[in-house]
């Protein structure tokens, strides 16, 4: 009984900690979705150009770890910069659904250069923490818990605390939260949306940066990571697409829930039921609660 | 009136939207500094086109000044995108009212204060200040701006707008679709605004009563020209603004239509 008591235990908290890492991914959806109204379809490739970018820097050029990692960050905020001027810019007035498709092929066009300047070969990322169960917590509490797991739910605890003290408490932050209400008032008493969504597609990428470390490290830094976006959709759909928290919970539930399901109830499908549950848990996210757990309800005078 | 006086000067511009549709024919009008200006007119007539032209919010909409010239202070606003204008001195305050729903009441005004570099304590006396004149908001700073009321809302959007301490302001709509006794409550701080704080204040209006009994000067456009202008008590007294506008008539109420009628008949009997 105790032993199956901690081997869910073992499954929950593997769950969840995997978890936080469709959190990290998550983030930089909301954060996107925050300030353009709009899902970015590039985020994967955001991910995946990113992560690419920085062991490159790191293999290729040999330089060290630190300092690849700032390089890379620096790069995201090019990319930022790059993207608000040539692509949300020129399509200022522009509809929601044309920004979307307008994301769609930026996240095309960043996983052509990456490909076409680092190759197509997997590489792998050392980050110096083993994906391997933690000895210390394997002896006293019986649970098999890999480090790197837990250093994914560190640094993701770390980001969101982040990033909602820059939304609460500083002046950028209420100048992103008025633009995401609306965007033509806040121009009008003069918030300036170039720097805004300046500021937020460089966050996103940033994050990209370190959800793809945390993905790569563990499954190598690879092409497939680009589909790890998909991944983020139930989470956004669950937790709501314009919350921060929401993106978390979502991602715990979702990364606690596939766990859970496949152990316990995949054998009857035959196995492999992760892949698919998330999506239909989405499912009746979107009958029941539209908004997701935390996103901002669609507020109505009436 | 020299220019040094206008603190606006909008001389014969032509709008068109998405360079098909031309909204505004050939508007020309100019508001003195430290006056109230109305600009009167029915839905479509042009006013929001006029205000949106000043404050540069046009080219957003995918509107351009075609023809004319607009001064602002003595310089032309050519160049200017809105956040300069605001950083100019030169507020709009959208119709609707346009407040960040998901912020609170008090978020929202110091929203206005984001093109200026204050300190947090200069904000907060900033808050207090405009607090006296928008009583009803103190009470209501903590609640989510969605909630408040349509009163409240468009207090908010004129007290957010003040916060970015303007030289001018461009109200469009105000008093749309507010009760009688706010529509009184919004004038008297406008007004209030006009007299203590200096602010110029130009404001598109359909409420005509009370909009020209609270201006100093007034324009009433059609079709994107203007028809008429003068003092607002000249206006007030006008027959033709009586009838048009006011729907007051010497030989009891009458319509657009009868006028036109009216006009159409003298016109033949000329020719």
């Amino acid at each position: 009984m105790v032993e199956e008591l901690l081997f869910f235990m073992e499954v929950l908290v593997g769950g969840l900690l995997a978890g936080t890492m469709y959190s990290l991914v998550a983030l930089g959806f909301v954060l996107i979705f925050k300030a353009s109204a709009t899902f970015n379809f590039s985020q994967g490739a955001m991910v995946f150009f990113s992560v690419l970018a920085f062991v490159g820097f790191m293999q290729d050029f040999n330089i060290p770890f630190v300092l690849a990692f700032i390089l890379a960050a620096l790069l995201m905020v090019v990319v930022g910069l790059c993207t608000e001027r040539f692509v949300l810019r020129p399509l200022m007035n522009a509809s929601e659904d044309t920004v979307l498709m307008a994301t769609i092929g930026l996240g095309y066009v960043l996983e052509g250069l990456a490909q076409a300047a680092w190759g197509v070969e997997v590489r792998r990322l050392d980050l110096g923490i083993g994906d391997f169960p933690v000895p210390w917590i394997a002896d006293n509490l019986k649970l098999f818990i890999s480090a790197l797991d837990i250093t994914a739910g560190v640094v993701a605890a770390i980001m969101i605390i982040g990033l909602f003290l820059l939304f609460k408490y500083t002046k950028i932050g209420l100048g992103l939260r008025a633009v995401a209400d609306d965007a033509g008032a806040a121009s009008s008493i003069g918030i300036p949306l170039k720097h805004i969504m300046l500021l937020v597609w460089s966050a996103a990428g940033v994050v990209a940066l370190v959800a793809g470390c945390m993905w790569g490290a563990r499954a190598g830094v690879q092409f497939a990571l680009v589909d790890l976006a998909l991944k983020a959709l139930p989470v956004l759909i669950i937790g709501g697409f314009s919350s921060i928290p929401g993106a978390i919970i979502g991602g715990l539930i979702i990364g606690a829930v596939e766990k859970v399901l496949e152990v316990y109830i995949g054998p009857f499908f035959g196995g492999a039921i992760e892949g698919w549950a998330p999506y239909v848990l989405a499912i009746f996210f979107l009958l029941y609660r539209p908004e997701g757990l935390f996103g901002e309800k669609i507020i109505r005078r009436v | 009136m020299s220019t040094s006086t206008n603190i606006l000067d909008i001389k014969n511009i032509e709008v068109t939207y998405d360079n098909v549709i031309l909204a505004l024919h050939d508007v020309s009008l100019k508001v003195p500094k430290g006056k109230v200006v109305a600009l009167l007119g029915a839905n479509g007539a042009g006013k929001s086109t006029t205000l949106k032209a000043v404050s540069t919010m046009l080219a957003s909409e995918r509107g351009k000044v075609t023809k004319g010239t607009i001064e602002y202070d003595g310089n032309s606003i050519d160049k200017q995108n809105p956040s300069q204008m605001v950083g100019l001195g030169m507020v709009q305050v959208l119709e609707g009212r346009r407040c960040f729903g998901h912020l609170t009441v008090e978020e929202n005004i110091i929203a206005g204060a984001y093109s200026r570099k204050l300190s947090k304590g200069d904000i907060n006396q900033e808050l207090e200040k405009i607090y006296t004149y928008f009583i009803r908001l103190k009470e209501r700073r903590k609640s989510q701006a969605a909630f408040t009321s349509g009163g409240e809302q468009q207090m908010i959007a004129v007290a957010r707008a003040m916060m970015a301490k303007p030289k001018m302001l461009l109200l469009d709509e105000p008093t749309m679709g507010l009760a009688p006794q706010l529509v009184a409550e919004i004038f008297n701080i406008v007004k209030e605004l006009n007299q203590k704080e200096g602010v110029s204040i130009l404001l598109a209006e359909q409420n005509t009563n009370v909009a020209l009994k609270n201006s100093d000067y007034g324009y009433i456009i059609e079709t994107g020209r203007v028809m008429l202008d003068g003092t607002a008590q000249s206006l007030l007294s006008n027959d033709q603004v009586k009838e048009l506008y006011l729907g007051i008539s010497k030989k009891g109420r009458k319509n657009f239509r009868d006028v036109l009628k009216e006009e159409s008949l003298t016109k033949k009997r000329i020719n």
